[in-house]
């Protein structure tokens, strides 16, 4: 049962980063567009994610849920010592979610648009920044762990880990990966003239992720990070990064020819690689601190929690899987008949 | 103040958000689909008007209490990460399925508002039924993990350790109805009044009277059975508090000494220095019987307690009262309601529609003020009789800046809820003219 939780925690995680991700990704788009531009986007985006861009952000509720129930020792150790960005993601999470229904649910469409998409626009930057330094800090090694150094002072145990180059490297890095998804995933929505549009992102977005996955190793490798010296020795790290690379050969083909299905399964493909390189490393060892790595498998909840949340976890899947599914499909047949006329 | 206060009244906070937030996203969705019920059955134009108004309104509550949740997701563990550490597994699995139920509620909201004109005309109205089932459900399986605090059941408790769990008897905790049907009843109550209150103002000042009527009735048959079955269900929770928390039901009670056939205070102020209570009304044996069901029962007092086991009495007996009363106006203006329906020749008086204006917020007064007595009451524990709230608390210092983060937080995105539905009722207003 172990396992089928698991595979939820993992198949969460990767879907809050894959369409969470994207959904950021959009905002940074239109942050980073002319203001020409920015109107159409803004209309996509919205028919795009309307829809469905609450249900892309339960994943991470579900994902702390089941850290919670089931592996309660290590939620212990994130929410102690990265109390501060886990609060900076929380306002990032609330300004952004509060900007988008204003924007798009005010009755009276007037000045203040400007500053909901402002404000739309910047939280959409800076939550994945903050979720990427919050990952970044569990792996830097610098976490100081209070029972075993009880004079260390606030700035050490609480703010060292999170704000330093490599954590905001890694929370730029993440930024730029929600940017690449975004702007693959919206070209299938968009119209002709938009489509370019999107394809010119596409291709920044891609070389942004490479110059700043670049930049995460120059650092990560400069400070003896254990993380990155670790990735680059597993030998199925460096295959899934290398067949990422590769990958963007066909997805730029995709991109170049419009082919809406192939770019985002390359695109998803893509990170999905990414991320497993990053996990394959370091599971089960995921919090480095200064006394040592904490093991993700100590300190689980007894079999029976485990059980029971599996068997949750199967209940809720079967029930919301086939919603998720017929609500995408619904609006597609909508959005295609809409086409036609 | 220090770190445990501040992270107190910061959970109380944003709590005290969530809970209208939630509430309103639990029992709007239900004005809606009857709304669109009668659109469906009387093609009048006024219903297809206000149901979309309504879901405007729903899809704003909605995300807004969705946000504040997610919220008190991370706070629960960044304010309380002892708690959690030990009852996370515990209570785990109300979170879950509560977790699924906000799924379901999301997918079904997405169908509701963007399947207009789009997809069969009854299953569109039937996404919005699962709207509100879906949140009720979600609201009753988190009021269940509150009432665990209460009633800390599924676990055996030994040596310090939390052995032998079993969440379903966690889930299923002795306090779980009485407190699942009171906050449910009070939700209905508390939105159907303020709901019904906004639209009887807008009557008051006779800005399109037939559809804010329309939409005040909607709201005012919800929130007034609710209001009338609340003080059944508040009998049921009292004397489910006598029975299990006595020290929380002589807090509230503000009742310091042990006696057969105790007397009932209303009102009064307590002075906790000198365990007394000044200026109150006492009802003979009043107490007792409430709480007992018999006149001559036994009630413990609080000087009879352990001295480091007592909450604050004033609190509690203060937000008590309040929350009595309120619920006593509301149980006599639903009264009030359903006999106009025999006679409407009242609902041409103005100040019929000025009084349903001035109980808007009566709900939401009593629903706080309930909050406040079950969780002052049962401090100084975290999970009653097993953690203190002081060991539970996170050990980051400087707390009192985190609140006054939230604080600013939750004001901002307050006041822009409260002008964006002002600008709602404008534009509803302007539509009909």
């Amino acid at each position: 049962m172990l396992y089928v939780v698991l595979v939820f925690l993992v198949l969460s995680f990767f879907l809050y980063v894959l369409l969470g991700g994207a959904d950021f990704g959009a905002g940074i788009i239109e942050l980073f567009s002319s203001k020409d531009n920015q109107k159409p986007i803004k209309k996509t985006v919205y028919e795009v994610m309307g829809p469905v861009w609450e249900a892309n952000h339960i994943w991470i509720i579900i994902m702390i849920v089941i850290l919670w129930i089931g592996f309660p020792a290590t939620y212990n150790v994130v929410v102690v010592y990265l109390h501060i960005p886990l609060t900076l993601v929380l306002l990032g999470i609330t300004l952004r979610g509060a900007a988008f229904i204003f924007r798009h649910y005010d009755a009276i469409k007037g000045g203040s648009q400007k500053l909901y998409d402002r404000l739309f626009r910047i939280s959409c930057l800076i939550t994945p920044i903050f979720l990427g330094m919050t990952f970044g800090a569990l792996v830097t090694g610098d976490i100081v762990l209070i029972e075993d150094n009880p004079n260390a002072g606030f700035y050490e145990v609480y703010v060292h880990p999170w704000l330093q180059v490599f954590p905001i490297l890694i929370g730029c890095f993440y930024a730029t990966l929600c940017s690449f998804l975004a702007s693959v995933f919206l070209i299938g929505e968009a119209s002709d003239d938009e489509k370019r549009m999107y394809m010119r992102k596409a291709r920044v977005a891609i070389l942004a992720v490479i110059a700043f996955g670049f930049l995460v190793l120059i650092t990560g490798f400069a400070e003896g990070r254990d993380f990155v010296t670790d990735f680059v020795a597993n030998p199925f790290a460096d295959a899934a990064v290398l067949l990422s690379a590769i990958l963007l050969y066909p997805l730029f083909r995709a991109i170049r020819f419009g082919r809406v299905k192939r770019c985002r399964f390359f695109g998803g493909l893509q990170v999905s690689l990414i991320l497993f390189a990053a996990a394959i490393t370091h599971f089960p060892h995921v919090i480095e601190t200064t006394s040592g790595k904490l093991n993700f498998m100590d300190g689980l909840a007894p079999q029976s929690v485990m059980n029971v949340l599996a068997i949750s976890l199967i209940i809720g899947g079967l029930l919301i899987i086939p919603g998720f599914l017929h609500l995408l499909k619904s609006f597609h047949m909508i959005k295609m008949l809409e086409d036609k006329e | 103040m220090d770190n445990l206060d501040a992270a107190r009244l910061q959970m109380a906070f944003t709590l005290m958000f969530h809970i209208v937030f939630a509430c309103i996203g639990m029992v709007m969705p239900f004005f809606m689909v009857v709304s669109h019920f009668k659109w469906l059955k009387t093609r009048n134009p006024i219903y297809l008007t206000l149901t979309k108004a309504w879901q405007k309104g729903v899809a704003i509550f909605f995300v807004t209490g969705a946000v504040s949740g997610t919220a008190l997701s991370f706070e629960l563990g960044l304010l309380w990460p002892g708690f959690m550490k030990h009852a996370g597994p515990i209570i785990g699995m109300p979170f879950s399925l509560e977790g699924a139920a906000f799924f379901v509620e999301a997918l079904a909201i997405g169908f509701y508002l963007y399947g207009w004109n789009k997809i069969n005309e009854k299953f569109h109205w039937l996404t919005g039924v699962i709207v509100g089932v879906s949140g009720v459900a979600s609201g009753i399986l988190v009021v269940s993990a509150n009432s665990w605090m209460n009633a800390p059941s599924g676990f055996d408790y030994i040596n310090g350790q939390y052995v032998n769990i079993d969440p379903v008897k966690a889930l299923l905790n002795d306090a779980w109805f009485s407190q699942a049907l009171h906050m449910t009843l009070a939700a209905f109550a508390a939105t159907g009044f303020a709901v019904a209150g906004i639209h009887a103002w807008q009557v008051y000042r006779k800005h399109n009277p037939a559809v804010h009527a329309k939409a005040f009735h909607i709201a005012i048959i919800f929130g007034g059975i609710a209001a009338l079955l609340q003080p059944l269900s508040g009998d049921i929770a009292a004397k489910d508090v006598a029975k299990r928390q006595p020290v929380k039901l002589a807090a509230m009670e503000a009742h310091y000494e042990t006696e057969k056939g105790a007397p009932l205070y209303i009102g009064g102020i307590v002075d906790e220095k000198n365990k007394t209570v000044s200026h109150k009304i006492e009802i003979t044996k009043g107490l007792s019987f409430l709480s007992f069901g018999d006149f001559d029962a036994e009630v413990k007092g609080l000087n009879d307690f352990p001295k480091d086991e007592l909450p604050p009495v004033a609190i509690p007996h203060y937000a008590f009262q309040v929350m009595v009363g309120m619920g006593g106006i509301m149980a006599l203006a639903a009264l009030f309601y359903f006999i106009s329906v025999r006679k409407r020749k009242w609902w041409e008086n103005s100040k019929f529609w000025l009084l349903f204006a001035i109980l808007a917020p009566t709900g939401y007064i009593a629903l706080e003020a309930g909050w406040v007595v079950t969780e002052v009451g049962r401090q100084p524990w975290i999970i009653h009789k097993v953690m203190r709230t002081k060991d539970a608390v996170t050990p980051m210092p400087g707390m009192i800046y985190s609140f006054w983060f939230y604080v600013l937080l939750y004001t901002i995105l307050t006041l822009t809820v409260i002008w964006l539905m002002r600008r709602q009722i404008k534009v509803l207003n302007q539509k009909v003219d």
